[in-house]
């Protein structure tokens, strides 16, 4: 039991998972900007490489709805 | 319209990186994106099967001279 439980620690020290989204694809570097600069604004931002233009957020409802409201206001 | 893909972030040494990617690389059935060399983003339903699989390949790695213990 006690190597069952130093296991678990091990592995969860090493391993960390967050449920969410993975956003990619944006049609340009200024929405890839906007969006994830938004995400990390209202907290959902997990990670993320400006390089890449990927990001991962815990939430999309928001981020979606921003990307909506973006799109009108083009 | 860029996509959100539903998934679980996974952040880990490399070397547990390398052991996820090897595992994938049988069905290619784990894998959503390979971010870096520490993160990637996995199906949401393969997670608890992959932590299964990475305690067995723990165990294998720390204790390689023990047998497999008989469930009792």
């Amino acid at each position: 039991v006690v190597d069952q439980i130093r296991l678990w620690q091990l592995e969860n020290e090493r391993m960390q998972t967050t449920a969410g989204f993975l956003f990619k694809d944006f049609e340009s570097t200024e929405e890839y900007a906007a969006l994830s600069r938004y995400a990390e604004e209202i907290g959902v931002l997990v990670w993320k490489n400006d390089k890449r233009q990927l990001f991962f957020a815990s939430k999309h409802e928001q981020l979606r709805d921003y990307l909506k409201s973006r799109k009108k206001g083009e | 319209m860029p996509r959100a893909i539903r998934g679980v972030l996974i952040q880990c040494e490399p070397a547990i990186k390398s052991i996820i990617v090897h595992l994938d690389s049988v069905n290619n059935d784990i894998i959503i994106e390979d971010l870096d060399e520490q993160t990637l983003v996995v199906k949401e339903n393969m997670v608890q099967l992959l932590k299964q699989k990475l305690e067995d390949r723990l165990k294998e790695t720390y204790r390689p001279e023990e047998p497999l213990a008989d469930s009792d």
